[in-house]
């Protein structure tokens, strides 16, 4: 469904990459972490899918097709195959929650009767019947992001992408919204997922990418937020850290 | 649907940026009754010149007793110097440039001149012997007055040659200078109103940058994101072209074709639905410069 073939992307020349020839594919209906620090490359990650941002080489493949030869009248409908869920949810503070997510509908230009039936469809998917009429500044947090999430499933496309969907919740109310992700991504929505919660990765049991100054450091499946098996760059610190450990353990014999 | 929802996306746009908006409206509004009025000047020069041209005329004037002119030394001109000229007219030499002519007396003269002015007292203080006989000459083609001018006035018995054309060149000039500067003003408040709709479409992109970030991450086509914002300013330049076109409109039903024209009765003045073939091209040119500088302006704003 994506499929990254030794992409590098330099937002400045002398600087450091932001992408260090990744390749990597994920594919249809999988449900993927994407981990790392601040500034590891996680967003432009989601922003080359997306092509906000252009590669500065290899390619990037969506849905099978290279997004580097898709005009730019067409990028529309790229987007249209992916929906985007962000950190600060991102609604229109001025409409209720059913105008927010039939607004993502009207742009597209899809009849009225459609909306009118497929967004009380959505709100109920993402756990809100009832909440049509509320404004956004109603609403709790977590409501607020399944309001987003709606939005950006209302289209049914093919790839989700969320950028931190969870940074502004609490544990208990970020475990809802991945009840909610789950369960799109089990009717056949492709998932990716930017994080920094090591609670929900840990409990997900997911696939889990890792990147480290642009590049990919970690792949496993069913995976924990830390890695269980030492891997290149981690491997100093571990050592470090049991060689500690060996020390205190001599200092204990003693 | 589509085209309901884009039209809402234009009425909160406008709403949400009045001020800016009516100041857009006003400013092309002064500047296309600039524009509007240059071309009205410009139509009424066209009027006139059709108008008068076909009866302006030559005029040789004889001498009469207060002549002061070189060809006048000998007094006022004899009947045998009138033959002359007449016979001057009608040679082939002259005859190829003129249409026809007519001699108008003293008397005739006294009494045109008696029609003329009959509202003001200069006429009793006039006398019939003060007047100047003179040959109306209608040319074939006015350009050529310097020939009649050359062969006429060093003729004995004749004071002086006019051209009643070049007075109203003189008036053609005057306004034709009116209608530049017209232009001119129109010029820089056209540059007034281009920048006010650059300035207000950025406010207006900015203010709505959150709908538009939305519409596309959602897929929503360059047009469907950038039409609400062009047609903004465009509705805004052709209600302000629309003002103009109805300012000119009264302008000509009331003062040209009102006041003016009881006041120079034999003036033609242009109509007043003659100004309507102006506003169509006051409304393309403030719709036109409207549409390309909020196009240029999203370009630059407005990622798509």
């Amino acid at each position: 469904m994506i499929r990254f073939e030794n992409v590098t992307k330099v937002y400045e020349q002398n600087a450091r990459p932001a992408l260090d020839s990744v390749s990597l594919e994920i594919n249809r209906g999988e449900f993927t972490f994407l981990v790392g620090a601040s500034g590891s490359g996680k967003s432009t990650f989601l922003r080359l899918i997306l092509k906000e941002d252009k590669a500065s080489s290899g390619s990037v493949y969506v849905a099978g097709q290279n997004v580097a030869n898709i005009s730019s009248w067409r990028v529309p409908k790229l987007r249209r195959g992916i929906g985007v869920v962000f950190q600060d949810f991102r609604l229109l503070p001025q409409k209720n929650v059913f105008a927010n997510v039939a607004f993502a509908m009207q742009v597209i230009g899809k009849s009225r009767s459609i909306i009118r039936e497929t967004v009380p469809e959505v709100l109920k998917t993402v756990g809100l019947e009832g909440k049509e009429k509320r404004m956004p500044h109603e609403l709790s947090g977590g409501e607020q992001q399944r309001v987003a999430i709606a939005r950006a499933v209302v289209n049914r496309p093919g790839i989700l992408l969320a950028d931190e969907p969870t940074g502004n919740l609490d544990p208990i109310t970020s475990m809802g919204i991945m009840g909610v992700l789950d369960k799109i991504n089990q009717n056949g929505t492709t998932v990716v997922m930017a994080t920094h919660d090591d609670d929900i990765v840990n409990e997900m049991r997911r696939r889990v990418v890792e990147l480290k100054n642009g590049k990919v450091i970690r792949d496993e499946a069913k995976a924990l937020y830390t890695s269980m098996i030492p891997v290149v760059g981690e491997s100093r610190r571990l050592k470090d850290a049991s060689g500690e450990e060996l020390n205190r353990a001599q200092g204990a014999q003693l | 649907m589509r085209l309901l929802f884009i039209l809402g996306e234009i009425g909160s746009g406008l709403r949400r940026n009045l001020s800016m908006v009516i100041s857009v409206v006003l400013v092309t509004f002064v500047s296309l009754t600039f524009v509007g009025a240059a071309g009205m000047l410009q139509m009424q020069i066209n009027q006139m010149k059709g108008y008068w041209y076909d009866k302006v005329q030559v005029a040789v004037f004889l001498c009469n007793d207060g002549s002061t002119a070189v060809g006048c030394a000998s007094g006022p001109a004899t009947k045998e110097q009138q033959d002359n000229l007449q016979a001057m007219l009608e040679s082939p030499a002259v005859k190829q440039y003129i249409n026809d002519f007519q001699f108008e007396s003293q008397a005739e003269a006294y009494k045109h001149f008696k029609e003329q002015f009959s509202n003001s007292p200069i006429v009793d203080s006039v006398s019939e012997d003060q007047l100047p006989a003179s040959f109306r000459i209608n040319m074939k083609n006015p350009e050529k007055y310097q020939i009649i001018s050359e062969t006429f006035s060093s003729q004995p018995g004749v004071e002086t040659v006019s051209d009643q054309r070049q007075v109203l060149e003189r008036i053609f000039s005057w306004m034709n200078g009116a209608s530049v500067a017209a232009m001119g003003v129109a010029a820089v408040m056209i540059f007034c109103a281009v920048l006010l709709i650059t300035t207000t479409i950025r406010l207006s992109a900015f203010s709505r940058r959150r709908e538009t970030g939305i519409m596309r991450l959602v897929g929503a086509s360059k047009t469907v994101i950038q039409l609400p914002f062009i047609l903004e300013g465009v509705i805004a330049a052709v209600v302000g072209a629309l003002l103009a076109s109805v300012t000119l409109w009264l302008m000509a039903h009331f003062w040209l074709n009102g006041d003016l024209s009881r006041q120079f009765l034999n003036t033609p003045f242009i109509s007043s639905t003659q100004v309507l073939v102006i506003a169509p091209v006051l409304i393309a040119l403030g719709g036109g410069l409207a549409g390309i500088s909020s196009l240029l302006t999203l370009r630059r704003y407005l990622k798509v």
